[in-house]
């Protein structure tokens, strides 16, 4: 949505955040809208909220960002909050195998319920624990290009690479609107 | 070689000045000789400069030279002489001119000194009239400060008089006007402070009524403009104006101004809000790629879902507007204006939001649906009880759509448990629960289980609905099956359908919370039931190895009666040989069970029977064999085994009992 207006920003877009409970959606939203790590994360209950307003190209935007929860449970709930949605986040945690091969039901969800032009975004959280490490970049890296999304790894604690994701997917999105 | 010419001397001292006078000639001239025999000169520094210096004059010493030396030297210091006599000329010019110039100067010098003289006694009179003026200039410019400082006080500059009246085209205010609305509101302190000290002054007071009026009308030009700007909201936009948070941060403080401004966004909100759900509910989301929620319509828990969380991202949207909107405010007077305002916005999607829900509930007639339905509006209405407010008609509303959804799960259970009930049939020869049982519990499960959902973290008291959905289901089903048993004709039949039945419904409810009353009112019912059969089984049992009527009459016996040996029927060889017939029964105790008990389905509970008739069989047992032990009874020595003996036998056999059965 586009203003013609003098105003502070120029575009809203929307984004949701998705994957398994426990990945740190939560986390990674808060390090971006306060760059803090919260340590004590408890489970998200259905959908919660945040902005800021970031700059691409020169335009300022802002983002509308819901993070929901992982719990299968809240699926239903979670499900109705995919609508409208510019941009979608899918989140594992490289340090468990189980959130990287749920990634497929993610996907269809993301596919089925948001446009065929929302930008969907790979995310492997917890870089900072390369001990535990139990995805390979180089695989993940081959699921996003089979499948046609952006991929990053990040780390909500130590904040690598969350301003990137964020920022990289609305610069997708711009561009999609620019594109016509 | 000397001559007779006037003295001098063979070689020649240039330094030779006079002519000395003839009569001293021999003395002299002696005195001279020996002057200069005495004379070093070798030795003498000075006579040998001069040597150098004459030898430099003339180049070649030769005979004329010689003659010609004092000549020479004569026309070399006349020469020298002469140009000395120049240069000094040149001299004697250049100063002359210099003290002619200088001569010149103090001329000049004197010259002025009269005129500035005689300029000073012409201008001593300006002067004093200059200071004069310069005083009086000090006195008005301070003067001038000083009502400056007045005006700045307690009045406006022109220019910030115009700025109050907002713009002449549309009325709209400005960064100036918020600078001038300041300075007024700075002058109307000042006023009043000054008139708290000084209040009988004429002029402040009508300093501070004029001050007054021109506040309230630059609040009513505020209000104005915030009115304009508010009646533009009612669409999507991305930013407030700033003049607007401006406009609401200058207007806080007229309480009934800023609650009508209030109201005025609210309002365009309200519309805009109402229009966009409909659109998102009709035509889809922007630029029409989203699909219409309505399109949804025939799958009523995603459609419901989607419904509350688009209104429920309005709200989060809304509240972030209103919130930016206010941010220049105090904190007091956000924190009473921010949930009021969105109760008022909310409003707005409640008619639509409702009229479409009691659409859908009215067709929907599966009890999980409903279920499910009803616990997603309360989960909804505790999620808005903290942003909104509890008492907003959007919470309100959720909480009667919760109930009416309630209401209805719980009629459309009732309806469905009667449908099954009705065809609920005679057991078949197997005992086993019929059809309508398993139907009925299968609802029941179906519902217990769909509460993972997580919507139903919002229900605090899960044990009220719990057992509101068990009496729903549950006693129907229970009367329903003694209905069916009150036509079996037999009652160990009907004891043995009974435990089955209670026992499905056990293995369902079990695996659920909030359970225990019903699993205690259950495990009473089976234990009843297992009780007729025990009974019976303990009776056959009794009646086959002949201790039925002795085991009556050793109970029925009174001391008073005498020794029970006497009694008829119980003389010793009548209790002799039903111990025998009891002692092979414990030899092979299969056989005396009913058939009916192999078709209890739980094996815990045929286990529990069989353990409960042996008990009953050793407590009769026992009331006999201590009749019999008592010596006031004068029974002789039968051999009774004791009842220790008893169960010792009887271990073996309970597992045999039991193997038994599995084969079946």
């Amino acid at each position: 949505m586009a203003s013609n207006g003098p105003y502070n920003y120029s575009y809203i877009f929307k984004y949701i955040i998705i994957g398994d409970m426990g990945v740190g959606k939560s986390c990674l939203l808060h390090q971006f809208t306060e760059k803090k790590f919260m340590a004590d994360c408890p489970h998200t209950i259905g959908v919660e909220f945040g902005t800021r307003i970031i700059e691409v190209n020169g335009q300022k935007i802002k983002l509308q960002i819901w993070d929901t929860a992982g719990q299968e449970r809240f699926r239903a709930v979670t499900r109705s909050y995919y609508r409208g949605a510019a941009g979608a986040l899918m989140v594992y945690d490289i340090t468990r195998r189980s959130t990287y091969n749920h990634l497929n039901s993610w996907l269809t969800d993301a596919k089925n319920l948001t446009n065929p032009n929302t930008v969907i975004f790979l995310i492997g959280n917890k870089s900072d624990m390369e001990a535990q490490r139990d995805v390979t970049y180089e695989e993940a890296k081959a699921f996003a290009e089979e499948n046609g999304l952006t991929f990053m790894e990040c780390s909500a604690k130590t904040g690598d690479n969350v301003e990137d994701a964020f920022l990289e997917t609305a610069r997708r999105i711009y561009q999609n609107i620019q594109d016509g | 070689m000397a001559e007779s010419s006037p003295p001098k001397s063979a070689t020649p001292p240039v330094s030779e000045p006079r002519v000395q006078p003839r009569h001293v000639e021999t003395n002299p001239l002696k005195s001279k000789i020996d002057k200069l025999m005495s004379s070093k000169l070798a030795n003498d520094e000075e006579f040998a400069v001069t040597v150098d210096f004459v030898q430099n004059l003339v180049p070649n010493v030769d005979e004329i030279t010689e003659r010609k030396l004092r000549q020479t030297i004569e026309d070399r210091e006349l020469e020298l002489n002469r140009l000395y006599l120049d240069n000094f000329e040149k001299i004697s010019t250049q100063v002359q001119s210099f003290v002619d110039k200088i001569r010149n100067m103090n001329a000049i010098c004197g010259d002025l000194t009269n005129r500035i003289q005689s300029n000073k006694e012409k201008t001593r009179d300006l002067l004093k009239r200059t200071a004069v003026l310069q005083n009086e200039k000090k006195q008005l410019i301070a003067k001038q400060a000083y009502i400056n400082d007045f005006f700045n006080q307690y009045s406006l500059s022109p220019d910030e008089e115009r700025a109050l009246t907002g713009s002449p085209i549309d009325g709209t205010v400005s960064d100036l006007f918020f600078k001038a609305l300041k300075r007024l509101q700075e002058i109307s302190e000042n006023v009043e402070e000054t008139l708290k000290i000084d209040n009988e002054n004429l002029p402040l007071v009508e300093i501070s009524n004029a001050t007054k009026s021109k506040l309230n009308t630059a609040y009513d030009v505020l209000y104005r403009s915030i009115q304009r700007e508010c009646r533009l909201l009612n669409v999507e936009f991305l930013e407030l104006k700033p003049v607007l948070y401006q406009s609401f941060e200058a207007l806080q403080n007229k309480e009934s101004l800023f609650k009508s401004a209030l109201d005025e966004y609210a309002t365009a909100r309200r519309s805009h809000v109402v229009r966009a759900y409909i659109e998102a509910l009709t035509k889809g989301g922007k630029s029409g790629i989203q699909k219409p929620i309505e399109h949804l319509s025939n799958e009523p828990l995603r459609y419901v879902s989607d419904m509350l969380a688009w209104i429920h991202q309005c709200v989060e949207v809304e509240r972030e507007l209103i919130s930016a909107l206010l941010k220049n405010c105090r904190a007091d007077v956000i924190n009473s204006h921010v949930r009021a305002i969105l109760c008022t916005i909310s409003e707005a999607v409640c008619q639509p939001l409702k009229l479409r829900v009691e659409q859908t509930l009215t067709r929907e007639s599966n009890c999980v649906v409903l279920y499910r339905l009803s616990s997603l509006f309360l989960f909804y209405s505790k999620t808005f009880e903290t942003t909104v407010s509890a008492e907003s008609v959007l919470v309100r509303t959720l909480q009667d759509l919760h109930e009416l959804a309630s209401n209805m799960f719980f009629s459309a259970v009732s309806a469905t448990v009667q449908r099954i009930l009705s065809h609920m049939n005679v057991p078949d020869y197997d005992l086993l629960p019929v059809n309508a049982v398993n139907q009925t519990l299968l609802l029941l499960r179906d519902i217990l289980e769909s509460q993972s959902d997580g919507a139903f973290t919002a229900i605090s008291d899960k044990k009220e609905t719990y057992m509101k959905i068990f009496a729903h289901i549950l006693d129907p089903l229970n009367q329903s099956i003694q209905l069916v048993c009150s036509n079996l004709h037999n009652h160990i039949d009907v004891a043995v359908y009974m435990l089955n039945c209670l026992n499905a419904i056990k293995s369902v409810i079990i695996l659920y919370q909030y359970t225990d009353t019903k699993l205690e009112m259950i495990k009473a019912q089976i234990d009843a039931n297992e009780d007729v059969l025990v009974s019976e089984q303990a009776s056959l049992i009794l009646t086959k190895t002949g201790l039925v009527e002795i085991y009556t009459k050793c109970l029925a016996h009174q001391p008073n009666q005498g020794p029970l040996s006497k009694i008829s029927g119980m003389e010793a060889e009548r209790i002799s040989s039903a111990v025998s017939l009891f002692n092979a029964f414990l030899e092979r105790p299969d056989g005396y069970q009913c058939n009916q008990v192999a078709k209890i389905s739980s094996t815990r509970i045929r286990e529990s029977i069989q353990v409960r008739t042996m008990d009953n069989v050793i407590r009769a047992y026992n009331v006999i064999l201590t009749k019999i032990k008592n010596p006031d009874n004068l029974y002789p020595e039968v051999n009774m085994k004791t009842v220790e003996e008893i169960r010792w036998n009887l271990k073996k056999p309970v597992i045999y009992l039991t193997t038994q059965y599995k084969k079946i």
